[in-house]
């Protein structure tokens, strides 16, 4: 197996030192490959993803991130799309801008788009289907058209390892299937994708690999096995819970 | 109208006022863009009350010449505590507003120390426009200049930063940096309006422009001419009226007032031809 583009060993991720948001995650995930981490709200999904990145802090085990230890030096090289609604709808940018965005840590300080910046955001635009609406102001766009242009956005920088959060919330057929097109793509192309969901159904059909938590690691390995009924189980109270809005 | 416009400014005295707004002007239009962008209007204001008492100590320590150096210093030291603070989220505008209100009271008291005490304090609040002197306007030109510069050159990363904090640590930036460019920026841009229009319409000064171009658009790079105009054009005008009112019709009015009334004025009724176009659409 090639070198894991990302490996965790007994990971702890904490906004303050005393109170882990998330313990106990020892797993690895190969390029070209993809992982769910499946639990339910509050389960430390998204620290994890903002703790691959290094914007939560790793407290206690080991975090690799493409061979590196020091998760500052590979941010550039993850791309990382956000829950959608987190962001100002009132923002005066248009949809390509904010595509171009994801260009500009590879433009560098003082500079400005060149064609095959462009070029680049025209192809990623093309990919996620909204060439059309590439004029459009950012905020005007639904959920689901916003989402897939912070996907975009990542795409642009070309990234080794693409991070997404709760892609599929809210999510109509048409941008669900956009959706999973661009990810099987991506991991044709040597992409190791990490996405994190409530929904089985897309950890079953996209992704190899599964990491179920609830604070703590539940289960890690390849999806047919982490999502065993003993293993829902022992989250399924919290999956199913009418109270946490899904 | 030629009389009203343009004749004034044949004057040197009206011709150095008119530059020190020009370049102002330019500088606060971009910069209040970024201003509005990313909701910073608090902590300018945190800015203007903290840049006084270096405008004072300045004044004491040196005299009229040190004024601009000794707030220039006090803005850059204000900046990078402002950012501190605001960074830490949660209290900071409280933060903000206790450091800032004792910075003013300090300087008020510094100034009350001084010989002929109401006359400095109504320069300082109000400016000076008309006695600016050609040191001034070179001083003005160099720091709105170097402003202009600094937020210009950061464009995209403060345009990233604004738009989502988040994706831009994601994307391997250090928003520390980006946050110190522009409240440096801003800082100087208020010791300059201060000096210019006075302490207490400089906030108006920086604010206004970026907010009336975000009525007038939502194209990105549409807001930095309109800002520049709406910044630029109340400076013309509000001089070219105060000094019709005052030598033509033996009305004398204060020069950075009537520019802060006329901006006041553009800002109202871009403000209710927005309300008419948005009732209309």
């Amino acid at each position: 197996m090639a070198s894991p583009a990302l490996s965790l060993a007994d990971a702890t991720f904490a906004y303050r030192r005393a109170t882990p948001a998330v313990h106990g995650l020892t797993a690895e995930l190969p390029p070209g490959a993809a992982l769910a981490l499946i639990g339910p709200n509050g389960a430390g999904k998204s620290t994890l993803l903002k703790g691959i990145l290094g914007l939560v802090p790793l407290t206690g085990g080991a975090l690799t991130v493409l061979g590196s230890t020091d998760a500052a030096s590979t941010r550039p090289s993850i791309g990382y799309v956000p829950q959608s609604g987190s962001l100002d709808p009132d923002f005066p940018v248009s949809a390509r801008q904010v595509v171009m965005m994801g260009r500009y840590r590879r433009m560098g300080w003082f500079r400005w788009a060149s064609p095959a910046d462009r070029r680049a955001v025209d192809a990623a635009l093309e990919t996620v289907g909204l060439t059309r609406l590439a004029r459009a102001p950012f905020g005007r766009l639904s959920g689901g058209q916003q989402q897939r242009i912070l996907l975009a956005r990542a795409l642009v920088s070309e990234p080794r390892i693409l991070l997404l959060d709760e892609p599929f919330n809210g999510l109509d057929a048409t941008n669900r299937k956009a959706l999973l097109a661009t990810i099987d793509r991506l991991k044709s192309d040597g992409v190791a994708v990490v996405v994190s969901t409530h929904d089985l159904e897309l950890a079953r059909t996209s992704c190899e690999y599964s990491l179920l938590l609830h604070g703590e690691q539940i289960a890690f390995g390849p999806t047919p096995e982490v999502l065993s009924l003993d293993n829902l189980e022992r989250v399924n109270a919290e999956l199913v819970d009418p109270h946490d809005g899904h | 109208m030629y009389d009203v416009l343009v004749a004034p400014f044949a004057l040197p005295f009206m011709q150095r006022p008119l530059l020190v707004l020009l370049v102002l002007g330019v500088a606060a239009g971009v910069i209040g863009v970024f201003v509005s962008l990313r909701s910073l209007e608090f902590v300018s204001d945190g800015l203007v009350h903290a840049v006084f008492p270096g405008l004072v100590i300045g004044f004491v320590a040196g005299g009229r010449d040190a004024l601009l150096p000794g707030a220039l210093a006090a803005a850059v030291v204000a900046a990078v505590v402002l950012t501190l603070i605001s960074r830490r989220g949660i209290g900071s505008d409280s933060a903000i507003a206790v450091v800032f209100t004792a910075l003013f009271g300090l300087g008020v008291v510094l100034v009350s120390q001084q010989e002929d005490y109401a006359g400095q304090l109504q320069e300082l609040l109000f400016g000076r426009l008309l006695t600016v002197t050609t040191t001034d306007v070179l001083v003005a030109s160099a720091a709105s200049a170097a402003a202009l510069l600094a937020v210009g050159l950061t464009a995209k990363e403060q345009l990233f930063r604004a738009f989502d904090e988040q994706g831009a640590r994601a994307a391997g930036y250090r928003t520390l940096g980006i946050d110190l460019v522009l409240a440096v920026a801003i800082a100087v841009l208020v010791v300059i309006a201060s000096s210019a229009v006075g302490n207490l319409l400089a906030l108006g000064l920086i604010l206004i422009p970026g907010a009336a171009a975000r009525l007038m658009t939502g194209r990105l790079w549409l807001l930095f001419p309109l800002a520049i105009a709406v910044a630029v054009l109340p400076g013309w005008l509000g001089l070219a009226l105060s000094y019709t009112l005052s030598i033509d019709l033996g009305a004398p009015v204060a020069a950075g007032g009537t520019v802060a009334v006329v901006l006041v004025a553009l800002y109202l009724a871009l403000l209710a031809v927005t309300a008419v176009r948005r009732r209309r659409a």
